[in-house]
């Protein structure tokens, strides 16, 4: 493939990039949250809340995030036509928080088991009750250690991001499997796959600047 | 009576750790805990803020009983704002230091009269500075404890605790964790505080500070309290055996 097709190919590739960038951000933000709600659960003293916490976590990690997204796309209309999610975005978005929910979950579970039990200690000692001493002083004080390990959640959720070209949704892995078709060439993953580098280094690059920021108390 | 432990009993698992202690503090009184370690001491404190349950007999702060257990089991319901309650008028202060990490020295000291007595922030903060000058740190209230000595350290974590305007302070071996030539800054906060009238518990290794601010000491062996006096005939006129042999060690 010539440079100048490639040149006329680069503003849709680049848009895919975008609508990759947004889906996995927007998925690891609802993945993060709910992950901290499994996370609490599983440290929580009620067995039942903790049992369902395990359960979910056991199912979206012990399964191929591809079936889930087959799931949430076409068993569930399947199942009941008002269970029919609109469009892409949403399955999409759905299937890679639900399912990063899970890995974060347990990411978050041994940031907060990593602090010292002495500030638990601390935070009662003055007071706090469980709720208050987990807002105010257990979780704040995990972030930092997060820091790491959900840059590597994040990077590789970009990476199997890829996957939700399988239900049609334009990001940069649908993108290029339709030029290809298109060009009856290949060779136009080579530009592809340099743009999903690019997005993962400068990931890389703001985790490490992120993790730089929030030592400064250590 | 300040605190009172009456026939308290503690276990973990099958560990016995304390055995039938039963003793009280008047208000103003300064009690130090001696002891070997493992001898229950710590234990003691932190039944009185319920960080551990007892497993039988009554404890209670300013006369009213906080916790009433026979063989574990609950005699008397207590709500997490009793809990809260009790804990506020219990200031305590840890071999470790404790101190928040992530907040700075005086976010640190407010932060727990604001959210857990929702004392307003100007406030809190007004009081916090007060105190920071009583230990001798204010010009360090924006460092973040990392950047403190832990001399300097401790007495933020003492401020801390006064922060919540206790009646009772716990200390427990505030200055084992300290180098040499930081424990004297520590131990004059707290002898200014016993000559402010803080009732105070003190589990400690100084027998100097023992000898010269408590009114009385308790020595502690294998979850008992094996004797208790006043400084003069704990450390001049031991009567117990095992007092004696634990004096000679350490003194
Ligand atoms: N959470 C715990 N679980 C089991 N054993 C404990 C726990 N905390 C303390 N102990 C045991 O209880 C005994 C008394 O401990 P402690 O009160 O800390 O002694 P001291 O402060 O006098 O050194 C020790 O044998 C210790 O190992
Ligand atoms: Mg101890």
């Amino acid at each position: 493939m010539d440079l100048n097709k490639l040149m006329t190919y680069m503003p849709a590739l680049l848009e895919g990039a975008r609508n990759t960038i947004v889906l996995t951000v927007i998925s690891v933000i609802f993945g993060a949250i709910l992950g901290l709600f499994l996370a609490l659960g599983r440290l929580s003293k009620n067995k039942l809340i903790d049992r369902i916490c395990w359960f979910y976590i056991w199912l979206f990690r012990g399964t191929p995030l591809l079936m889930q997204l087959f799931f949430i796309y076409y068993a569930l209309p399947n199942i009941n036509p008002t269970l029919t999610l609109p469009g892409q975005w949403i399955p999409a978005l759905l299937a890679l928080a639900l399912n990063s929910a899970a890995y974060l979950a347990e990411i978050i579970r041994a940031a907060i088991q990593s602090i010292d039990k002495g500030q638990m200690e601390a935070a009662k000692a003055l007071g706090m009750s469980y709720g208050q001493a987990m807002g105010r002083v257990i979780v704040p004080q995990s972030y930092r250690r997060l820091i790491p390990p959900v840059g590597n959640e994040l990077i590789a959720l970009l990476k199997d991001s890829s996957l939700v070209a399988m239900i049609a949704m334009t990001e940069l892995m649908k993108v290029t499997n339709q030029i290809s078709t298109r060009e009856s060439n290949a060779a136009i993953y080579l530009p592809a796959a340099v743009l999903y580098l690019a997005m993962t280094t400068i990931f890389t690059v703001v985790f490490e600047k992120l993790e730089k920021k929030y030592s400064v108390y250590e | 009576m300040m605190v009172k432990m009456e026939k308290v009993a503690k276990s973990f698992g099958s560990l016995e750790v304390l055995k039938n202690i039963n003793f009280e503090v008047t208000k103003g009184e300064v009690v130090c805990i001696i002891g070997p370690s493992g001898s229950g001491k710590s234990t003691i404190l932190r039944c009185l803020n319920h960080l551990e349950r007892i497993t039988s007999g009554s404890v209670y702060i300013e006369d009213e009983l906080i916790d009433e257990r026979v063989s574990g089991k609950d005699q008397l319901k207590i709500s997490q704002k009793k809990v809260s309650e009790i804990c506020s008028k219990l200031g305590m202060v840890f071999q470790r230091f404790n101190l928040f990490p992530h907040m700075t020295v005086l976010q640190n000291i407010i932060e727990a009269p604001i959210t857990v007595k929702k004392v307003p922030k100007h406030e809190a903060i007004e009081y916090g500075l007060t105190l920071l000058r009583k230990v001798g740190l204010e010009d360090k209230k924006d460092e973040f404890p990392s950047r403190l000595s832990g001399g300097q350290q401790q007495r933020v974590a003492i401020a801390r605790a006064l922060a919540m305007r206790p009646k009772i302070m716990l200390f427990d071996e505030p200055t084992s964790a300290l180098d040499p030539e930081l424990v004297g800054e520590v131990l004059e906060v707290m002898k200014e505080l016993a000559n402010d009238g803080m009732t105070m518990i003190v589990v400690t290794h100084e027998m100097g500070f023992a000898k010269e601010v408590a009114n009385r000491v308790l020595f502690m062996d294998k979850g008992e309290i094996m004797e208790e006096g006043t400084p003069q005939q704990i450390f001049s006129n031991p009567k117990n055996v095992r007092t004696k042999s634990f004096l000679q060690k350490v003194l």
